[in-house]
C-alpha cells in the first residue's frame, strides 16, 4: 500500500535469551496520529530504537516510504525522515533552546566543515535557514520566549514541548513521540493532545506510544496494542477498548479456580 | 528555587564585559580587538620587574612555556571541551609536527614555512589513522587508547634511526628571516610573534566554526552523543574531525617549537606534557577559548615568575592550582552561556 509511510515487518528482536518483541507488524499511514500502547515491559520503546536504527533486528524489516531503511545508521535514518523524542527528556542541556532546534534544523544543510571556515559556499543560506526554521518551530510550539535560555533550565513542560520542536527541525515523515505526556497534569496533557492534532494537520504522520488512556482513545485515529513483544490487537480507538485480549493484558486474566 | 536567583543578580565581571560587548558598536569593537591584540604583540617588549619574570628571559617565556601551553591547550580544547573526547595523548601530535620539521630540515633542507604545512598534515594523518578505529570507543576506553598513543609515538621516536634515537636529532633549522626578522637562538622574540600570529589564525578558524553548524554538531556529541546521533548529526564524522583539527594544532606549533630549540630528543614529549596540557584547559575552562588560552598562558607564568623561590615554588604552584579548583570549579572563564530572556508576548529580548 502506497500510503504507508512507515512499516515494520515480522520485526523480532532478541536480546540474548530474552525476546522482546516477536513477529510485530506495525504501520504508519500518511496524515494519522497512530498509537502504540501496552503495559510496561511491552516492548514499545524497543519498537521505537529499532525503526530509529540504535537495533538491529533479529529479524524483520523497517520500511520508510517503501525502502528499507535497516542497517542504516540512525543520523541517516533521521534525515530520511524518522525524528524521535525520548521517555526521559534528554536535551542538549548546556545549548540554548534555539540551539538545540538548529541542531537538528541542521541535519538537512549542505555545508562542509571547510566551508564553514571561510564562509563560502551554502555556509550563510544554510546559516539562516537553520535559524529561521528554528525560530518558527519554537513559535510553532509556543516557546518562542525560551529560545536564548539554556535547555536545562526551562521548565519540564517546556523541555518536552522543545523535544517535539527539535524532532520536526528534521522535518520528519513520521514523527516517534515516546510518552510525551509523562509527568503532565490533566490540564497540560489536554493542551498537548491539541498540539500533536495541530502537528498532524500541519502534514506529520505521528506515531505515538503513551500510558494515558484517555489521551491515547481522544486524539489517535488508530491504535496498535503490544504485550509481551506481541500485537495483540490493532483498531480503532473504540474497537481496542473492547478487545478482550487488551483489557485482559492491562488487568490480568480471571482466576478460572473461583 | 534558590533564594540567589531571587535576591539581586551577583556582580559578574564576565556579564559586564558580554553586555559591554553586545552593546558595542562596529568601531569600538575594532578599537578593542586592536588594543588588545597590539598589546599582546608589544609584551616581549614591556619586560620589567613587575609582571616580566626576573630570573628568566621573558621573550622566552612568552614563548614557551606561556605562548605554546596557550596555542596547543587551544587545539586540545576543540578535542576535550567542545566534542567530549578525553584525549591524554596529545603530546603525540606536537612530536609529529616537531620531528617533521627536524627531518624534512635536515634531510631534505625544507624551511619551516613548507614544514608547517607538513607538521600538520602529519599530524592530521594520524589523527585519522588512530580516530577511526578509536573514536568507536567511549569515555574511559577512549582515554587509555589515546594515552597509549602518545606513549608510543614517543617510543617508536626513541627506537628507529631517523629519528636519531634517544640522541635526537640536532641543528634544526631556524625559520628563514621574513619582514626584515631575523629569527635567531639568542632572540625568542620574532619566535613569539610567529606563534602569536598562529594563534590569532587558529583562534579565528576556531571561532567561526563553533558559531556555525560544526560548533552546534560538536557540542551536542559532548552533551549526548546517542541523541545527537539521532538528531542527524553524523557523529563519528564530526568527532573525526575535531580530533584532527586539534591534532593539526599540535602538529603546526610542534614544528614551530622544534625550530626554536633546534635540537629534539624523545624525552621533550613525555606524558608529561598531555596531563600539563589537559591540566591548562581544565583550569581555564574546559569549552571556552578564552578561558583556556588565558589559563594555559598563566599556568605556563607562574612557575617562572616564582623562579626566585626555586623548588619551593612548585609547592606554590600546587597550591594556587587547589585554591583554584575550589574557587572556581568550572575553570577561570567558565563555558557557561549568558542566557538572554525573551518576553512571552513580544518575542523582544528583555534587559535584566
Amino acid at each position: 500500500m502506497s500510503d504507508r509511510l512507515l512499516e515494520v515487518r515480522n520485526l523480532t528482536m532478541q536480546f540474548g535469551g530474552v525476546v522482546a518483541l516477536s513477529d510485530v507488524n506495525l504501520h504508519v499511514s500518511e496524515g494519522e496520529i497512530a498509537a502504540l500502547i501496552g503495559p510496561n515491559g511491552a516492548g514499545k520503546t524497543t519498537v521505537f530504537n529499532v525503526v530509529t536504527g540504535y537495533y538491529q533486528p533479529t529479524q524483520g524489516d523497517v520500511l520508510l516510504n517503501n525502502q528499507s531503511i535497516l542497517g542504516l545508521k540512525p543520523h541517516k535514518i533521521a534525515r530520511k525522515g524518522l525524528a524521535r523524542t525520548f521517555q526521559n527528556v534528554r536535551l542538549f542541556g548546556d545549548m540554548t533552546a534555539l540551539e538545540n532546534v538548529m541542531t537538528a534544523a541542521d541535519a538537512k544543510n549542505k555545508v562542509g566543515l571547510v566551508a564553514s571556515i571561510f564562509g563560502v559556499g551554502s555556509s550563510k543560506p544554510d546559516e539562516s535557514r537553520s535559524h529561521s526554521k528554528a525560530a518558527e518551530l519554537l513559535t510553532f510550539m509556543g516557546i518562542s520566549h525560551r529560545a536564548g535560555q539554556l535547555a536545562k533550565n526551562l521548565p519540564y513542560g517546556d523541555q518536552r514541548r522543545l523535544e517535539i520542536a527539535r524532532a520536526l527541525a528534521l522535518e520528519p515523515e513520521v514523527l516517534l513521540l515516546d510518552e510525551p505526556a509523562a509527568g503532565f497534569n490533566p490540564q497540560e496533557k489536554v493542551e498537548l493532545g491539541e498540539l500533536i492534532k495541530k502537528i498532524r494537520d500541519a502534514g506529520f504522520a505521528v506515531l505515538l506510544i503513551e500510558h494515558d488512556m484517555s489521551l491515547v482513545m481522544k486524539i489517535s485515529d488508530r491504535v496498535m496494542v503490544l504485550d509481551f513483544g506481541q500485537k495483540i490487537a490493532e483498531g480503532t480507538p473504540k474497537e481496542v477498548q473492547n478487545n478482550q485480549k487488551v483489557i485482559d493484558a492491562y488487568l490480568g486474566v480471571a482466576d478460572h479456580a473461583s | 528555587m534558590s533564594t540567589a536567583q531571587v535576591t539581586k543578580k551577583r556582580f559578574n565581571l564576565r556579564d559586564k564585559f558580554g553586555d559591554w560587548w553586545e552593546n558595542a558598536t562596529r568601531t569600538q569593537r575594532v578599537i578593542f580587538r586592536v588594543v588588545v591584540i597590539g598589546f599582546l604583540y608589544a609584551l616581549p617588549l614591556l619586560d620589567n620587574p613587575v609582571f616580566g619574570t626576573t630570573e628568566s628571559d621573558f621573550a622566552s617565556v612568552l614563548f614557551y612555556p606561556m605562548g605554546m601551553y596557550a596555542i596547543m591547550a587551544i587545539g586540545l580544547n576543540i578535542i576535550v571541551g567542545k566534542s567530549g573526547i578525553l584525549d591524554l595523548g596529545y603530546v603525540a601530535f606536537f612530536a609529529i609536527g616537531a620531528y617533521t620539521h627536524a627531518i624534512f630540515s635536515i634531510s631534505f633542507g625544507f624551511n619551516l614555512w613548507v614544514n608547517i604545512i607538513f607538521g600538520m598534515a602529519f599530524a592530521m594523518l594520524a589523527g585519522v589513522m588512530l580516530g577511526i578505529p578509536a573514536l568507536r570507543l567511549r569515555g574511559d576506553y577512549l582515554a587509555i587508547i589515546t594515552l597509549g598513543f602518545g606513549e608510543i609515538v614517543r617510543i617508536v621516536a626513541l627506537n628507529i634511526n631517523v629519528t636519531g634515537g634517544a640522541a635526537g636529532l640536532a641543528g634544526v633549522a631556524a625559520p628563514p628571516n621574513i619582514f626584515g626578522l631575523e629569527f635567531r637562538v639568542d632572540d625568542a622574540k620574532p619566535f613569539y610573534w610567529l606563534l602569536l600570529t598562529l594563534m590569532l589564525l587558529v583562534i579565528w578558524a576556531y571561532i567561526r566554526l563553533i558559531a556555525r553548524r560544526p560548533g552546534r554538531a560538536w557540542e551536542a556529541i559532548r552533551e549526548d552523543e546517542d541523541v545527537a546521533e539521532f538528531m542527524g548529526v553524523a557523529t563519528f564524522k564530526y568527532k573525526l574531525w575535531g580530533f584532527v583539527l586539534g591534532g593539526a594544532v599540535g602538529g603546526g606549533v610542534g614544528a614551530v617549537y622544534s625550530s626554536q630549540v633546534t635540537s629534539i630528543v624523545p624525552e621533550l614529549f613525555t606524558l608529561q606534557v598531555s596531563i600539563m596540557i589537559l591540566a591548562c584547559v581544565v583550569f581555564g575552562g574546559m569549552g571556552n577559548i578564552w578561558g583556556v588560552a588565558l589559563g594555559a598562558a598563566l599556568l605556563g607564568y607562574f612557575p617562572e615568575k616564582l623562579r626566585f623561590l626555586s623548588d619551593t615554588r612548585i609547592l606554590f604552584f600546587g597550591v594556587l592550582m587547589v585554591l583554584m579548583m575550589n574557587v572556581r570549579p568550572n575553570g577561570l572563564i567558565p563555558r557557561k552561556k549568558r542566557e538572554k530572556v525573551y518576553d512571552k508576548h513580544s518575542g523582544q529580548e528583555v534587559t535584566r
